[in-house]
């Protein structure tokens, strides 16, 4: 396992480290000139050279590159463009609140999803079944905001609704209390993941009720609930548990627009907000750090599944 | 389809309890696009306690579906339409379904073909077994017991260790005794064997069959057995029934029916397999012309009818009777003339086939000095072929024969030059020496050597058509342009009896035994001195085997190719070979003309291979058995690498030092300390 | 060893394999596959309300019932009366405005998915054929990519480069590639140890014509199905970006910017300026996928 975990860890910061350098290269090596490019045509030559000078885009290009290396292993960003705040602590503290979103979204989808998906690879092909694949197909295509414009409008459209359509609760609300500012953004991005884990789940409990040792176990004459419990949901859940670990990178993505919706001070309101101040050293910082939390989430799924799937182990082994 | 046969054990038993297992007008349907179609349509017969009853037939006649249509286990879309299944007198198509997983529970368990998948990947073996113990109300430490009793019992030697494994850390043979041990756990009434050793090595194969055998004198179950190889079940069931279509044709006693079959097609079954030891210039296989009719299609009154060589007229417009033969009723055929059937003629001979007694007059073709193959995996290196020494004439068939992991593949990679031999080893192609891969060899050299496949489904492109398959080997191999290159195809087609027709499908139009023609066709597509053939008839049935086998022999004769054939079946080799090699852990063991090898003395491996095929014909043969798994290339045992199995090692010696490959006779060499003297003796050879 | 002689699969359908000869001509198993389609509902309803867009976007203005852009009235006139969808903050018809803002996403999300399938593709083929350390290195490049928050580096790469078209179909694409290479890649890889490539290997043809004559075809199918799947998430990606403000500049009728110009007066109760345009998102993205959910059980089922 010891071993497992170094392999394992070694890809992942290789990963980072490619991360790295592809931001690098889209906000220092691409052709143009950034301070031109964020400030516009209009801008004096003045200010983009300000500009140029801030970022360090006008020292060499390897004296930045191992500038900005080191900036992510210190996880230290430099200060913000526009209001010249310390960008780490900034970042740290939206992604918390992010994160309170992201992980009500799962706690609501994760378990529902994955009841869904066995539920319906059990009834194959019966009206049940096609139900919740059409329902997850189609929820599952809708953009995050979509949803939450459609959650707003349904559930927070008027003075008297329970549920907020700003979701920031106020200072000191009560743990309980955030409940109805929280539960609509959480449920706009649940409702677009569960359409995933519906399908993959459903993918892997039909495959694994197909294999041979499945039939072995029902012809030893266990009931069904047992043959799913003890050798179905083992084998099958691999392919869940590695999307969901995707899925929370890409919960980072899609939170923006949820944010967006909802009025809610998150990492995705500070990369808008960046975005309209023309922040680059808090856009790349907030890239690499949704990156660090796909690839913990990532490195949390395979080694779960390599826990619930001994064979992947011992091929690392050998 | 009322006529259903008395069996025999229902009848002679009259006093005794009910049958283990009696299936009664038994019928299933597959339900395609909502559409009904039938696989087995009446299937009757009886089971004893303590009886093992097999039933035969090629694919897709309906044996693994009355196999798990006995226990009740269907596809999804499988629906028992009519009939019954009796098992210890209770009807288990009537069962709700606890009853159903009580009966499955206590009364009645099966042995699967693939052991490998039949055990849960992600469970330890331990907890596997136990939960077959736990069903039966035992508590934790009781199960516990009682599974280590029970791997015990499959005779495997250190059952802690093994309960503690992953079944992927097993080997196959290891696999199938875990399986056998959770079957037996509930000391079923009835055991249900599905090609139980289909996948597994010969040698281990008979390790398996001998535990069955042994363990059926300790239990009164009732075994219904499946097998597609006719000297498996010869050699563990007392009775058979052969299935075709759907139904029983013919059932009875396993020695009578094998040595006097009374139905057409249990006549062209047993004769298209290389039965008696006969070769290829004795006569050429029986095939057996036609197809199967497809499942749910209306079948003829008789439904062997459209293949049959005796059919005549009634047999098109009336069901033919069940005919008891003798006074045993459980042995009856369902034919019209039972008595016409022994008329059938035999086939004869390809014309111009000739068998090669001796080599020393030959010119060899293909000549292997030091060939060796060393793979690396992950800093280790892993001696697939260890100073591989051989040669071939023209017009030549030489038999390659081992066990998984013998190198007999890479072997014929390396002449190809798909692998590169080691440094220091030659192939060479008619005196001059070749390129290590076929990539840097000149196009002549490319077209003298060709292969078969062991999968046509594998090796036809399914996006192209067999023309342009065809015309792309003819082009590529021979430099000629389109025209000419089409016009070789046709004529190739014709050669091979493919008509035009079949030029215009893509490969998944073609029946296996038409694609494995189409595979030959390729390979002869620029006249080719040698072909390898890499297990060309393993994928399909006998009497498809039978119609590639007689091409291959056919083709030889009037071309004067040589073949290098590779295959695990002992049968087939001595049909057709002319010399063989005996391969073991990627050495030659022992190499000479086929009878030589055949006869003996044989090298203790060789002997072994023999003794451990299942044979229809029924006759004794000096039995020994190997013990212990086959090692692996990459970690191969010291001295003569076959030393930890070989019944006959001498300590001391085997295990010290590697016997060389030495002549024993004219054009039979052997790698044995035992002298062949010797070996003559311990073999009771005269 | 010997092939499983008679399994017992889940569902079995006797009826299609190791039919002897079964009529059939070359273009047969296109028909037939399209044939299959065309029986799916789900399809069905997927191509025509895609091709309901598809024809928005062509004629645009040309068919719409106001002028999208130039036509003004009263603001936030309510829906279903002489303008059916109402009108919005600027009293333009919602209505035109919707079904002119369908050639926004048309004309970017196709090519995209298209661009995005080809790279990937190719580099899906050589490393799914060639294995070995190419197959390694090009690995590792396509985790990292895969890594990549596709939103946030589109982001990024619209704000240091510029929001045109062209950048976002480039840079959607290049997201696209690596995803896209690694299901080709599995293909090939399945591919690539089948006995016929050996065969042509033997008969001497090159890696290049191994590849794209003899491997290719018989990756097509997930190649389609990708490409349906990423025209889908193209719609997706872009539609957000113009939500999150880098889309085409107003007035222009993107769907996305219509969205991001009406949510603040939701929670006011003045619903139609948003959700008219969400629904247009919603239902294309759901056609395509719909399309892509039939074409997928049809080539893979």
């Amino acid at each position: 396992m010891a071993r497992f975990l170094l392999k394992r860890l070694g890809l992942a910061i290789i990963t980072l480290w490619l991360l790295a350098t592809i931001v690098f290269a889209i906000v220092n090596v691409l052709p143009g000139n950034v301070g031109r490019q964020v400030l516009g045509p209009f801008a004096s030559q003045q200010s983009v050279d300000a500009y140029n000078h801030e970022l360090g885009t006008d020292r060499p290009l390897i004296n930045q590159y191992s500038k900005s290396l080191t900036n992510l292993a210190t996880f230290d960003f430099g200060n913000s463009y526009s209001t010249k705040e310390d960008v780490a602590p900034k970042i740290t503290k939206a992604l918390f609140r992010s994160a309170k979103l992201a992980g009500l979204a799962l706690i609501l989808t994760v378990p529902i999803g994955i009841a869904a998906g066995a539920y319906a690879a059990r009834r194959k092909d019966k009206l049940a079944d096609r139900t919740i694949v059409m329902t997850g197909l189609a929820t599952s295509s809708m953009p995050e905001f979509v949803t939450a414009t459609i959650l707003v409008a349904l559930f927070c459209s008027s003075r008297d609704s329970y549920f907020r359509a700003f979701a920031d609760p106020p200072d000191g609300t009560s743990f309980f209390g955030q409940f109805k500012y929280l539960f609509m953004p959480g449920l706009a991005m649940a409702i677009v993941y569960f359409g995933y884990i519906a399908r993959i789940t459903r993918a892997g409990v039909i495959n694994a009720l197909e294999a041979d040792y499945s039939r072995t176990a029902i012809m030893k004459g266990l009931t069904s609930g047992r043959v799913m419990r003890r050798h179905v949901l083992r084998n099958a859940l691999g392919p869940t548990i590695s999307v969901v670990g995707v899925q929370i990178g890409y919960l980072f993505g899609g939170i923006l627009g949820v944010e967006k919706v909802f009025n809610y001070h998150g990492l995705g309101t500070e990369i808008l907000n960046a975005i309209g101040n023309q922040d680059l050293p808090i856009l790349s910082a907030a890239v690499l750090t949704v990156g660090i939390v796909y690839m913990l989430a990532t490195l949390a799924a395979d080694v779960l599944i390599a826990w619930l799937n001994p064979r992947v182990l011992l091929e690392t082994k050998r | 389809m009322t006529d259903t046969p008395m069996s025999g054990a229902s009848t002679a038993t009259l006093n005794k309890p009910p049958a283990a297992l009696e299936i009664i007008d038994l019928e299933v349907a597959y339900i395609v696009r909502g559409v009904p179609r039938e696989v087995l349509r009446g299937v009757s017969f009886t089971v004893a306690p303590g009886e093992a009853f097999g039933l035969v037939s090629e694919s897709g006649c309906g044996k693994s579906t009355s196999a798990y249509a006995a226990l009740r286990y269907l596809p999804r879309n499988g629906r028992i339409t009519g009939g019954k299944v009796m098992v210890d007198g209770d009807d288990i198509t009537a069962m709700n379904t606890s009853q159903l997983q009580k009966f499955r529970a206590t009364e009645a368990s099966m042995v699967y073909q693939d052991p490998g998948q039949a055990l849960n990947p992600s469970v330890r073996v331990g907890r596997q077994i136990i939960e077959s113990f736990t069903l039966l109300g035992q508590n934790k430490s009781q199960a516990h017991e009682s599974a280590l009793k029970a791997l015990h019992k499959v005779r495997i030697a250190a059952p802690e260790s093994v309960m503690d494994r992953f079944p992927f850390q097993l080997s196959g043979g290891m696999q199938q005794r875990v399986v056998i041990a959770m079957a037996l756990a509930c000391d079923p009434k009835l055991l249900v064997l599905d090609e139980p050793t289909t996948g597994l090595d010969a040698t281990v194969e008979a390790e398996v069959l001998d535990l069955v055998r042994t363990l059926r004198q300790e239990s009164d179950a009732a075994i219904l057995m499946i097998a597609h190889n006719l000297g498996i079940i010869r050699n563990m069931c007392d009775r058979v029934g052969v299935m075709y279509a759907g139904k029983i044709v013919e059932q009875g006693v396993c020695a009578d029916v094998f040595d006097n079959p009374q139905h057409p097609y249990t006549v062209g079954l047993l004769r298209s397999l290389p039965r008696h030891g006969i070769r290829k210039t004795d006569r050429a296989l029986a095939t057996i012309p036609g197809i199967l009719p497809l499942i749910g299609t209306t079948l003829p009154t008789c439904v062997y009818v459209d293949r049959c060589p005796i059919a005549t007229d009634l047999c098109r417009t009336e069901v033919p009777p069940v005919v008891t033969i003798g006074d045993d009723p459980g042995r009856f055929t369902r034919c019209h003339y039972p008595d016409r059937v022994k008329d059938i003629p035999e086939d004869l001979a390809p014309v111009g086939i000739s068998m090669l007694t001796q080599r020393a007059d030959q010119p060899d073709v293909l000549e292997l000095s030091h060939v060796s193959k060393t793979f690396r995996q992950r800093g280790h290196d892993i001696p697939a072929l260890v100073d591989v020494e051989l040669e071939l004439g023209e017009g030549e068939t030489l038999g390659i024969v081992g066990e998984s992991g013998s190198g007999k593949s890479t072997l014929a990679k390396t002449m190809l030059g798909i692998e590169a031999a080691d440094d220091g080893g030659q192939v060479s192609l008619d005196g001059h020496g070749l390129e290590g891969v076929a990539a840097k060899r000149s196009a002549d050299d490319k077209r003298s050597m060709q292969m078969v496949f062991q999968n046509p489904d594998s090796a036809l492109n399914r996006a192209w058509s067999v023309r342009r398959i065809l015309v792309r080997s003819v082009r590529k191999l021979t430099g000629v342009g389109a025209d000419e290159a089409n016009k070789r195809v046709e004529a190739l087609a014709a050669h091979l009896r493919l008509t035009p027709r079949h030029l215009d499908l893509k490969p998944r139009q073609l029946s296996g035994g038409l694609k494995q023609r189409v595979a030959i066709a390729r390979a002869f597509a620029g006249d080719p001195r040698i072909v390898v053939c890499d297990e060309p008839t393993s994928a399909l049935d006998v009497s498809v085997q039978a119609a590639i086998l007689n091409l291959l022999a056919d083709l030889q004769a009037q071309q004067k190719t040589s073949y290098v054939f590779i295959t695990h079946d002992m049968g087939v080799v001595r049909y057709l070979a002319d010399r063989i090699a005996v391969m073991y852990l990627g050495r030659i063991q022992e190499v000479g003309l086929t009878d030589d090898v055949f006869k003996g003395p044989h090298h203790p491996y060789t002997e072994a291979l023999l003794s451990a095929v299942p044979n229809v014909d029924g006759e004794e043969k000096v039995r020994i058995r190997l013990d212990g798994e086959i090692p692996t290339p990459a970690n191969p045992p010291s001295g003569c690498v076959f030393h930890p199995r070989c019944p006959r090692v001498i300590m001391g010696v085997c295990d010290v030092t590697e016997p060389a490959l030495l002549e024993v006779a004219p054009n039979h060499s052997m790698r044995c300390h035992i002298p062949v003297e010797e070996l003559r003796v311990l073999q009771n050879i005269e | 060893m010997s092939l499983d002689p008679e399994p017992v699969p889940t569902v079995v359908d006797p009826v299609t394999p190791n039919v002897n000869v079964v009529a059939g001509e070359r273009k047969q198993a296109r028909r037939e596959n399209f044939r299959l389609l065309i029986k799916r509902p789900g399809f069905v309803i997927g191509a025509l309300v895609s091709l309901f867009w598809v024809v928005c976007a062509i004629f645009g203005d040309a068919i719409t019932p106001y002028d999208p852009l130039n036509f003004r009235t009263t603001k936030h006139l309510k829906p279903f009366g002489k303008y059916i969808f109402g009108t919005d903050q600027s009293g333009r018809d919602i209505v035109s405005r919707v079904m002119a803002g369908a050639r926004d996403v048309l004309i970017v999300a196709p090519p995209a998915a298209i661009f995005g399938v080809l790279a990937g593709t190719m580099l899906g083929l050589i490393m799914g054929y060639f294995g070995g350390w190419v197959d390694s290195v090009l690995s590792r490049v396509v985790d990292a990519f895969l890594a990549l928050p596709v939103l946030l580096i589109a982001l990024l790469a619209l704000v240091t480069l510029g929001k045109s078209r062209v950048v976002v179909i480039i840079v959607v694409s290049i997201l696209f590639a690596p995803v896209v290479s690694r299901t080709i890649r599995a293909a090939v890889l399945a591919e690539r140890d089948l006995d016929y490539v050996t065969s042509a290997r033997l008969r001497g043809e090159g890696s290049i014509f191994i590849m794209f004559r003899e491997i290719l075809p018989n990756v097509s199918g997930p190649i389609v199905v990708e490409l349906t799947v990423r025209i889908g998430y193209a719609v997706f990606t872009i539609a957000t970006l113009s939500f999150l403000g880098v889309g085409p500049p107003p007035p222009s009728p993107d769907w996305g910017a219509q969205v991001s110009d009406g949510y603040g007066v939701l929670s006011a109760g003045i619903w139609w300026p948003t959700i008219f345009p969400a629904l247009a998102i919603a239902t294309l993205v759901i056609a395509v996928n719909l399309m892509a959910d039939a074409v997928q059980s049809v080539l893979e089922g």
